[in-house]
């Protein structure tokens, strides 16, 4: 027997509880309408999890762009450090052979106090030494009063002397150079000789007798007997001597750093031989008040 | 040769499980929700062989998305729509099993823009204007994908 659709069967209370589900729906959807408060607290319980998750993700996100930010900013940074950095040390290559020569200003100045001389500054302009017919040339000629002969030297010892004079400027004979000569005197042994140039920073003195004791390492200085130089200035110390016949022969490694100098001191031409002390500082008890 | 068995009430009500919770998570994303919804209401809710759970589920699905979405003054409007159309797809599935996956997307696709239109039509009547948003698009755009995993848990019979 077939079991009737709408009775008290299984077949039946399905479809009686379908027709309740829609109806109630659509009773609910049409004649529902009332104060919403309740069901938004229901619904906000309800959807807690959800909110916590995304709140979670959304602070993630907002994080890692953080991070991100922060990280353009230091690379930003960086970027405009060396840029930085760069400019300044173009800047410092760029004022490094002023700060030199200002230095050797200020110890030609020095220097200029401890000689009691009048001397004259000059700038080397062009220093082509080691070349074939090189030489040095300084700023100062005629116009400044210079001559022949008159001796150059700088804070570390002597340079050599004027060989020609235009108006403008003038070419030195280093001490090197193979005609130089110059009168010079060793510093413990007092003994006198002529300084030769034999090459780059180097020199020999001659004529020096063969009894005379030298070390090694001694100091050599002008003896004022040429006229160019006054006594007592640094021209460099001896490296080795060998006996020649009667005679020593010594080689002398320049003071000067010839190939080196920008600025030089002119000495008057013919000084004295002996220069006069330097007046010495007032005391301070001498002082009037 | 053995009829292929179809997917146990059990498996498929823990599916509806595991569709009604990601509704409720993916709340804040509209456009996955959509698609879980659709999923649910088109392919989990309407294999069902009965009726009554095909709807009641269908009905849950709808009123998790509402109180999910959080925007109707008034809800329900989605439930109702989700049962006329899973009534309505599981009765088509029944009397006109798909020959084959296209013509089960294009099926799908059909029903999707129905259900689409409907649900509007009822949230309408039961909550007023409301924006529409991109949701209809995902479920429609992503037909491919649920599409051929429902097929797989739908076994469809051969007509014979």
């Amino acid at each position: 027997m077939r079991p009737r659709p709408w009775g008290w069967n299984p077949t039946g209370r399905r479809r009686y509880a379908i027709l309740a589900i829609w109806l109630g729906h659509i009773g609910w959807v049409i004649l529902g309408h009332g104060h919403p408060g309740r069901w938004e607290s229901v619904l906000g319980t309800l959807s807690w999890p959800a909110r916590k998750l995304s709140a979670l993700f959304q602070q993630g996100r907002a994080s890692r762009s953080g991070q991100v930010n922060n990280l353009k900013q230091a690379q930003y940074e960086l970027t405009l450090t060396r840029q930085r950095l760069e400019s300044l040390q173009m800047q410092n290559a760029q004022q490094a052979p002023r700060l030199q020569e200002a230095d050797e200003a200020i110890r030609l100045l020095g220097l200029k106090k401890h000689v009691p001389l009048e001397m004259k500054a000059a700038r080397v302009i062009v220093n082509v030494r080691t070349a074939p017919f090189g030489g040095m040339v300084i700023d100062q000629g005629q116009d400044a009063g210079l001559v022949k002969d008159q001796g150059v030297f700088c804070p570390e010892g002597v340079v050599g002397r004027i060989w020609e004079v235009s108006t403008h400027q003038a070419s030195l004979l280093p001490l090197d150079a193979y005609n130089a000569s110059t009168a010079v005197m060793l510093a413990q042994s007092r003994a006198t000789g002529v300084l030769q140039g034999v090459g780059p920073g180097r020199a020999e003195i001659r004529y020096v007798g063969g009894q005379e004791l030298v070390q090694v390492g001694e100091p050599v200085y002008t003896s004022g007997l040429d006229r160019v130089f006054p006594r007592g200035l640094l021209v460099g110390y001896v490296v080795s001597s060998h006996q020649e016949g009667p005679e020593l022969r010594i080689d002398v490694a320049l003071a000067a750093p010839l190939s080196r100098i920008h600025q030089v001191l002119i000495l008057p031409p013919q000084p004295r031989i002996e220069l006069p002390h330097p007046a010495a500082p007032p005391s301070p008890g001498k002082v009037k008040p | 040769m053995s009829q292929p068995t179809p997917m146990p009430p059990l498996w498929r009500c823990t599916l509806a499980v595991v569709c009604l919770a990601a509704i409720l998570i993916l709340s804040p994303w509209p456009g996955p929700q959509a698609v879980f919804h659709a999923f649910l209401v088109l392919a989990v809710a309407s294999g069902f062989e009965s009726p009554l759970p095909a709807m009641l589920w269908a009905a849950a699905g709808g009123w998790a998305l509402e109180a999910s979405l959080r925007s109707y003054p008034h809800m329900g409007g989605t439930a109702l729509a989700n049962m006329a159309i899973c009534l309505l797809v599981q009765s088509l599935m029944k009397h006109r099993p798909p020959d084959h996956k296209s013509s089960y997307w294009g099926q799908l696709a059909a029903f999707c823009l129905g259900h689409t239109l409907l649900t509007h039509l009822m949230v309408r009547i039961a909550a007023g204007p409301h924006a529409w948003g991109c949701g209809w698009l995902w479920s429609l755009l992503t037909v491919p994908l649920w599409g051929t995993l429902s097929l797989r848990l739908r076994l469809p019979q051969r007509r014979r």
